[in-house]
């Protein structure tokens, strides 16, 4: 289980960075493939106005998202944590002496 | 001729700020009646919701810039500038997703409080004397616009300006701590939204625009005109290595900065400060798009009146005196200089944090709350009336643009709090080492200091940006390959992480009383992500078109 855990923190993380970088920075791509700056939307071209809408509401989409699912992850963890057996004063001590 | 903003009617002018002051010192007398701790004064309590958050969040983003200095550069550098802005919106989610809500797990006041824990006192202090060098610039920057924009609304000297605005600022700052911060912050954001935006659809309209219901995006029906009048404006100008050096310099140093981080540790739980970054997102979004908005409208406005704006960094005012009401005008002007309170409050109170709770619990660790509270109101106090001070005859140094600051940052404090809280192998001599190294080298070819010695040219080593992918991966690079050889070699194992230090890993990812030596410490990524670093440094390096 904390395995699972674990791996699962890391992949939502990685995601999670990916798609705000790509949403934050949607801009370069057009400058890596220049044939992408073609045709228009709302009287823009696509090249100024995909990276404004990316960059507000694509943010807040991924926000949202990341909200639930982060928040869910939490709940995840936080009954893992709970069923685990409490500390007892022996594992305290013991835990007192190797740090010290 | 060239246009220059003058209000017809001072008093209204003086009438609008009068009253946004009046409401700011209100809230931070409230909120001073609810401080009762360190935790109240540093964290307001960890209380604040995820809407008053949200706008708190934006508004301590927004500076003054986002009113005048983001325009001018819009009508200069025309859309490659409204790309490298979209991204700082992705700043506080970063910083929550990557290590907001686990320093909040920990009840951290600022990032410097987890140093502290994570590397011990030296490297505390190394770190945060690094982010008040870059809080300083910051609050400076601001004050200085505080006291222009006191200066063009009322026509007095800037010295006069300066005292009468900044001890205003700082005296209602100083009263309310983090509580009034977030509630005047929250405010001002509502503020400067309808500032911005509003009277933009005024401006449309009387500029022809069937889309003046909705500035921020239903502009496009002026598309073609401006590009029969400014055919380039929409080309992308620059090579993708331009586009890229944002990343390094302008998406990983903000999510270091410490005024913002402590936003998201204010939140009433982990979970609320996540909540507080989607209305962030939402709530920045609309801003700044009425920025670019204006942007567009400047550029336009010159275009086809023929009109030439002599201070581009006026354009927002200039465009309100011509087509709107002197009220509608000083609206706006009392708009910019909410966008610069708000950002004021939150680098004092994170220059009040760094100093008064992180610097002091290295020198007086067992203070009690109360007594910690009251250095806090002393710092917060001395720092704004050292930034006053300053800013009648600002050290040239200082007053460098706060974007090349954030390539400082990054060089020297994001590796720190990243591969802290995601690495067990982090080595506080590696920190140290690499933070000094590379903060100075990105100091040295900056074209500021010695302008002979410089990597890139023109506006992008002004910036940092090509100063900042020189040093930002090799700082990264040197911390993770410098740990990995000083965790191995007992002549450095003082420096070594301790169980006590790995264990704070697991505590802030919410393990609680559960570790595992094998969580967050590999050495193969940390280790592919070096090499990348490497990568990208070499890049940096070939010259700069």
């Amino acid at each position: 289980m904390k395995e699972k855990l674990y791996k699962k923190e890391i992949t939502l993380t990685l995601i999670f960075s990916v798609l705000l970088l790509l949403m934050g920075h949607s801009a370069s791509i057009f400058v890596l493939f220049p044939s992408l700056q073609q045709g228009s939307l709302w009287g823009f071209p696509i090249q100024y106005i995909l990276p404004i809408l990316l960059g507000w509401f694509g943010i807040a989409a991924v926000c949202l998202v990341m909200a639930i699912v982060c928040n869910k992850f939490d709940d995840e963890m936080e009954s893992y944590v709970n069923s685990l057996p409490p500390i007892t004063e022996n594992q305290t001590q013991n835990e007192t002496e190797t740090l010290t | 001729m060239p246009t220059e903003y003058a209000l017809s009617n001072v008093w209204v002018g003086l009438g609008i700020v009068g009253i946004l002051f009046a409401i700011f010192y209100y809230v931070g007398y409230m909120a001073s009646r609810k401080t009762v701790s360190d935790e109240d004064f540093y964290a307001a309590g960890f209380s604040i919701g995820p809407v008053t958050n949200g706008l708190g969040m934006a508004a301590t983003w927004a500076s003054l810039a986002t009113f005048l200095g983001v325009i001018a550069l819009i009508l200069r550098l025309q859309v490659p500038f409204v790309y490298l802005w979209i991204q700082w919106a992705i700043s506080i989610p970063l910083l929550t997703l990557l290590y907001g809500t686990s320093l909040r797990r920990m009840k951290a006041f600022t990032p410097a409080t987890f140093i502290r824990q994570r590397y011990g006192k030296t490297s505390t202090i190394v770190i945060v004397c690094w982010m008040i060098l870059i809080m300083v610039m910051y609050a400076l920057g601001q004050m200085i616009g505080l006291g222009r924009a006191f200066e063009l609304l009322f026509g007095v000297p800037y010295n006069t300006a300066i005292i009468v605005a900044g001890l205003a600022t700082v005296g209602f700052i100083t009263i309310g701590g983090m509580y009034g911060a977030s509630y005047n912050a929250a405010f001002q954001m509502v503020v400067m939204t309808i500032a911005m935006i509003v009277p933009m659809g005024a401006i449309m309209k009387a500029m022809g625009s069937s889309g003046w219901w909705f500035p921020p995006l239903a502009y496009g029906d002026m598309v073609p005109d401006m590009i029969k009048s400014i055919p380039t404006f929409f080309d992308m100008k620059y090579d993708y290595r331009w586009y890229f050096s944002l990343i390094p310099a302008f998406t990983l140093g903000p999510i270091a900065l410490p005024h913002l981080a402590m936003k998201v540790f204010t939140a009433s739980s982990v979970k609320s400060a996540r909540w507080a970054v989607v209305w962030f997102a939402l709530f920045l979004g609309l801003l700044f798009s009425g920025t670019y908005v204006v942007g567009f409208a400047g550029n336009f406005f010159t275009a086809t009146t023929g009109k030439v704006i002599a201070k581009a960094d006026q354009t927002i005012l200039i465009l309100n005196v011509f087509y709107n009401p002197t009220l509608v005008a000083a609206f706006v002007m009392g708009g910019a200089v909410a966008a610069g309170l708000s950002t004021i409050g939150g680098n004092l109170m994170a220059i009040a944090g760094l100093v008064g709770s992180d610097l002091l619990g290295i020198i007086a660790p067992n203070m009690k709350s109360s007594k910690k509270m009251r250095w806090g109101y002393a710092a917060l106090a001395i720092g704004g009336l050292l930034a006053i001070l300053m800013a009648f005859s600002p050290p040239k140094f200082l007053v460098t643009s706060i974007l090349w600051a954030f390539g400082l940052l990054a060089t020297t404090a994001t590796p720190a709090i990243l591969l802290g809280v995601w690495w067990k192998e982090a080595n506080k001599l590696a920190l140290i080492i690499s933070s000094l190294f590379c903060g100075f080298l990105y100091i040295l070819i900056s074209p500021h200091v010695f302008p002979s010695i410089v990597v890139g040219k023109g506006l992008v080593a002004a910036l940092g940006m090509s100063g900042g992918m020189v040093t930002i991966p090799l700082s990264f690079a040197m911390f993770i390959l410098m740990s990995i050889a000083f965790n191995r070699m007992a002549v450095f194992k003082a420096y070594t992480p301790t169980l006590a230090d790995k264990k704070v890993i697991d505590r802030i990812h919410g393990w609680g009383t559960e570790y595992e030596e094998t969580r967050y410490n590999g050495i193969t990524t940390p280790i592919i992500i070096s090499i990348i670093c490497m990568g990208i440094f070499c890049w940096g390096l070939v010259p700069w078109t």
